[in-house]
Formats: C-alpha cells, structure tokens, sequence
C-alpha cells in the first residue's frame, strides 16, 4: 500500500480506563484502512469495539501509540481542534439517527455546515441537494418524527455525506431498522463506496459484516485475524 | 445572528408551558423593580417640582444679636443688616451671588375696604421676591413700581376673599392700608405663603426712610454640593461681618437659611430612596434570574445527548456555550420587556389613581430606566445562563453515541 492511500492508520493503540480497577481495553491494536475501502469491524460487547469506534471518530483520547486519520496525526488535541477535524474529516451515522427532534431534514442535515460557518442559503442548498442523492426531496421539511426509520437514517447519512469527510463512521447504522430497509441502507453504503468513499461499520451483526469487503475482528482488546482479512489484497 | 435567533426560537417554543412559567417569574421581577422605580420617580418629581425645589437657589439673611465680643464690641449687642450692605454682599461674592434684595416686612397692620378688613403685616420687597409663585390674577411687583414707589399692593387668594366679593374683580381696586390708598394689581394663590406684598421702595418711604432692612435675600448661582452652598452662606457671614463689625463666623450676628442647603440634602435622601428602590426591585428579579438558572440547568440536562451529538458532528465548546447563555439572554429579555411593559401600564395606572397627589408625581419611568433595566436583563440573563452553560461544556462528545 501507498502511504498517501492509506486514510486510517493505527500502531499499537492502547487505552486503558482509570478507576479503582483500571479497565485495559485496548492492548495494542494495529489496523490499516486504505482509501475506498469498505470495512466493518466487528466484536462481541466488551471487546474494546466502542472505544475503538470513540478512538477513530476522534471522541476519546488514547493513551499511547500513533493514529493517523487522512495524513493528519491525531494525538493530544485541544477540544476545539478535535471538533474542527471530526467536522472536516468524520461524517457520522449513528444507530438511533442522532437527528435533532426540533429541526426538520434539512435543517438536520445542514447542521455540520452551520459550525463551519458556511452561510444560510448556501448550506440549506448543499443540504438539499444531499436529500436529493437520497431520494428525499419531498421530505425536506419534515421533522424526524414525521419520518420512517429508513428516512431517518437515509438523512444522517445526508448529513454525514454534507462536509465531504475523508470517512464515514457508521456505529450500527441498522440496529434500529427492519431487515428490509437495512438491506436499503447496506445498498446505499454500498453505493457510496463506489463512489470512493471510505466507509467504516461497526456492527455485531454479520449479515451486515458479510456485505462489507473487509472484516475487522475484535476481541479482547486485540485485532484477531479474519479469513477474510487475510484473503483480501 | 438570525440562526442563532432561529435555534432559540426552536429549543424555547419546544417547552412552551416551562418557558411560559419561568419566564412570568422574571416578568414579575422586572415588573416590580418597574413599579418601585416608578414610584420613586415620583416622589422625586413631587419634590423637585415642589415651589420648595424651584427656589432653591436663595439664602435669606436676618439681623440678630452678636454671640461674640469683636474688636472691643461686647456680645449681645444688636446688629442690624443696611441698605448697603446688598452691594457689599453682591461686590465680595460675585462668583455665587446673582443678586442680593432687601426686604422690609412691617408690623400688623390694619387693610380694609368697604366691605371689610384684615390684620396683617406686609413685605416691601424687590420683583425677584415673587419667586416661582403664580399670579391668578394681575401681576407681581415689577422695577418700575420699585422705582416710582408706586402704593401698589399685591395680595394673596384668601385676603382678597375677605376684603372683595369678588376677588377675581379685585385688580385695580383700592384697598387701605397705614392711612393710605394701596391699588390692588395682583392676587395669588398659594398653598402656604400668604403674604401681602408692597414694592420695597415704598415700604422704605412708611418706614421713615430708615435704610435697615428686615431680610436680606441672596439669589445664588447653581449650586451643585452642600459644601459649596455651606461655603457661600459662610463668606456672606464674612462679608457683612467685615461691614457691620461682627465676628466672621457669628452665626447669632447673621442669622441665615441656605434654601440650598436643605434642598441638596433633601435629594440626597431621595437618591438613597431611589438607591433603595433599586435594591429591592433587584431582589425581587433574583428570585426570577434563580428560577432562569434553574430551568437552564433542566434544559441541558434534558439536551445532554443533543449536546453530544452537536459536539460530535462539529460543535466547538464556543459554540455551545454561546448558545446556552444566548438563550438564557433570551429568556430573560423576552420576558423582562413584557414586565416592562406590565410596569408601564401599572404605574400609568398609578398615575390615574395618585398622580396629582402632593406626594406622588407623573411616577411613569422614562426611556432611561428602560435602558438601565435592558442592561440589568442582559447582565442578569447572562449570569443565569452562566452556570448552566459551564454545565453544558462538561457533556463529552461520546455522549452522541449512547443510544436514548
């Protein structure tokens, strides 16, 4: 692999949480994502996959090792940088949608653009022709709760999509779905990634996995190895 | 800004009934402090626009009996004030004094006319002497009764009463006085002087031609403290002192009133009432600011995971804590105008039912206490938001990730 195509770069990851009992969740975990790719990253609860999920969204601070997110070094930011990069550079999908129950798809949508300071008419333009990719148009100026589950998630995505980050995060992006409209939104990923975006999912769910082209396993706070890790390039 | 204002208009319409409540406490606060500044706006303007507060700038000077031996002079003597003694006064204080005037008041004399008389004494005195007093009919004293020692006399409402049938008829009428004929020129109606005036030349001329004055009354310049007015009242003492061979600081020798004086401290005491006003109206708006806080701190409780989210997709900790306190501000202010204008219909209706009253007057407040009341809501919004807002900068980006 080239350097400059590998977007997600991690060596020797650890985190462990203080307490009266320090929790060691992390034991070194060394993963490399390339440009393009479509991976997944699964593991049973309990096994170090939300921390890892908080560690590569920028969410939570590691305490030793190296994680470099699109060439930029993410160590020891200040709050106000590390909300600059996850605006930039992190589009994220949430299990339970994450919109904001008062503002309506586009408003929802153009959020992120907001605390980039991008003017009114321009940002709600931008949000709307990302409802549009979406097949929402109609529903732009819907609330969340006038809206289906799939409709839901197909807005975060939208406003996911909206800054054009390095990556999508997705932290089981179906979990809140039916088994229909999950396909949907598999597609959709999908989709996306053929368009060249870097798409992350983490999930328990292998019927999700298995339409991923990699599988990231972890388990006890240490990368396993996969079948298909191995087989794939 | 409009986003901003968008985003406030959102989270505060989403509680409507909460909102509604807090706010109405601030309402109410504002309200208050509106009513207590009101009225003592009003007292305040019943006394500064009192007859009192208007000529306030005159000291009166009366002779006395010297406390002090002076230059071989043996105390207890009597020291009179003269005629010359105006233009002494006037030459060695010339930065306080516009002007001095004499005043010659006489004993009880008889005046009457063909229907009736009264016993009353008089006052020879300068047109200045008419001070704020309103004439209801006529004219007061002017220079050139001064100068012609017209026998003119002016009178006040409740005389004239006695002495015509019909008072409002009574200028140009003959009244007598000392066995001569006075011509009533004007009347006036007062609610508690009621003196007789006569020009003071011609008071001089029934008085002998004597040049000893029973008054003298020093117009001075504005004044703006006690001790200034203190001041000037002490360097006429020395000034006639000097003259009439008393000691400087003999204050038996002069005997004095400084209108100024006691009209300085008279407002001191209505700005500690004004002071005092404001410190209860504040107290009051406290229980309204707390009530803000309080529901602030609900609101970003209750918005924990939306913060989250916020903070994930981008929210610097700027943000939120522009938004928190903004809305805070808002609360506030929103509600605090309608207190304003609660305040304003109250003491308009204060107004109606007191506003000619002698202790209240027109107690509505102005555009000034408007904007020191903006100030207060702004500041106080802001403090109430404060807390909360520090809050909502503990709540962690993760927070997006648990689900509800």
């Amino acid at each position: 692999m080239e350097k400059n195509d590998i977007m997600i770069h991690l060596r020797d990851i650890n985190k462990t949480y203080p307490g009266a009992v320090p929790l060691h969740v992390l034991k070194g975990i060394n993963l490399d994502i390339a440009r393009g790719e479509l991976v997944s990253i699964m593991g049973a609860s309990g096994s170090g996959k939300s921390t890892l999920l908080n560690i590569l969204g920028i969410l939570d601070n590691y305490d030793t090792g190296e994680y470099i997110l699109d060439g930029t070094e993410i160590k020891d930011l200040s709050e106000n940088r590390a909300a600059e990069l996850r605006n930039k550079l992190i589009g994220f999908v949430f299990q339970s949608f994450n919109l904001i129950n008062y503002k309506d798809a586009v408003e929802n949508v153009a959020l992120p653009l907001f605390y980039q300071g991008v003017s009114r008419k321009k940002r709600n333009k931008l949000a709307l022709e990302q409802l549009e990719r979406m097949g929402l148009k109609e529903w732009a100026h819907h609330l969340p709760s006038e809206l289906s589950g799939g409709q839901k998630q197909r807005v975060a995505i939208a406003r996911a999509l909206i800054t054009n980050p390095a990556i999508i995060l997705a932290d089981e992006p179906t979990g809140a779905l039916d088994s229909k409209t999950s396909v949907e939104v598999m597609k959709l990923f999908r989709q996306l990634n053929e368009e060249g975006m870097t798409i992350v999912i983490v999930t328990h769910d292998p019927n999700v996995g298995a339409q991923t082209n990699r599988i990231i396993r972890i388990a006890d706070g240490l990368i396993g190895v996969d079948g298909k890790e191995i087989a794939s390039k | 800004m409009i986003d901003l204002s968008k985003e406030i208009w959102q989270t505060l319409s989403t509680n409507k009934l909460r909102t509604l409540l807090t706010g109405m406490s601030v309402a109410w606060g504002i309200f208050m402090l509106i009513m207590l500044l009101g009225m003592a706006k009003g007292v305040l303007n019943s006394f500064s626009s009192s007859d009192f507060a208007k000529s306030a700038n005159v000291i009166q000077l009366w002779p006395g009996n010297a406390a002090k031996a002076y230059h071989g002079l043996k105390e207890g003597r009597r020291v009179d004030l003269k005629e010359h003694n105006l233009k002494e006064v006037e030459r060695d204080n010339q930065s306080g004094v516009i002007e001095a005037a004499p005043e010659l008041s006489s004993a009880s004399t008889k005046i009457s006319t063909s229907k009736d008389y009264v016993t009353k004494n008089y006052a020879g005195v300068y047109p200045e002497a008419q001070e704020q007093t309103k004439m209801t009919y006529g004219r007061f004293i002017n220079e050139n009764d001064l100068s012609k020692q017209r026998k003119v006399i002016v009178l006040d409402l409740k005389t004239a009463e006695v002495l015509f049938d019909k008072p409002e008829e009574a200028v140009g009428k003959i009244v007598n006085m000392s066995g001569l004929s006075f011509t009533v020129i004007g009347i006036y109606e007062h609610r508690w002087k009621n003196r007789i005036y006569i020009p003071y030349t011609t008071a001089k001329a029934l008085n002998a031609y004597s040049d000893k004055l029973s008054t003298i009354r020093v117009t001075t310049t504005e004044l703006s403290t006690e001790a200034e007015a203190k001041q000037l009242e002490n360097d006429i003492r020395a000034t006639l002192g000097k003259v009439n061979r008393h000691a400087p600081d003999d204050e038996s020798a002069v005997w004095s009133w400084n209108r100024f004086a006691n009209y300085l401290s008279g407002q001191q005491g209505m700005r500690i009432l004004n002071t005092v006003m404001w410190v209860i109206g504040m107290l009051t708006l406290i229980t309204g600011i707390v009530g803000v806080s309080n529901i602030m701190f609900v609101s970003v409780r209750e918005r924990t995971h939306e913060i989250g989210i916020r903070r994930a997709i981008g929210a610097k900790p700027r943000n939120i804590l522009t938004q928190v306190i903004v809305e805070s501000v808002a609360l506030t202010t929103i509600f605090g105008y309608i207190g304003i204008i609660m305040g304003t219909i109250g003491t308009t209706v204060l107004d109606k039912m007191f506003g000619n009253t002698d202790f209240i007057k027109n107690p509505t407040v102005d555009l000034s206490i408007a904007i020191e009341v903006t100030i207060v809501l702004i500041i106080a919004g802001a403090l109430a938001g404060l807390f909360p807002a520090l809050r909502a900068l503990k709540i962690k980006p993760v927070e997006a990730l648990r689900t509800e």
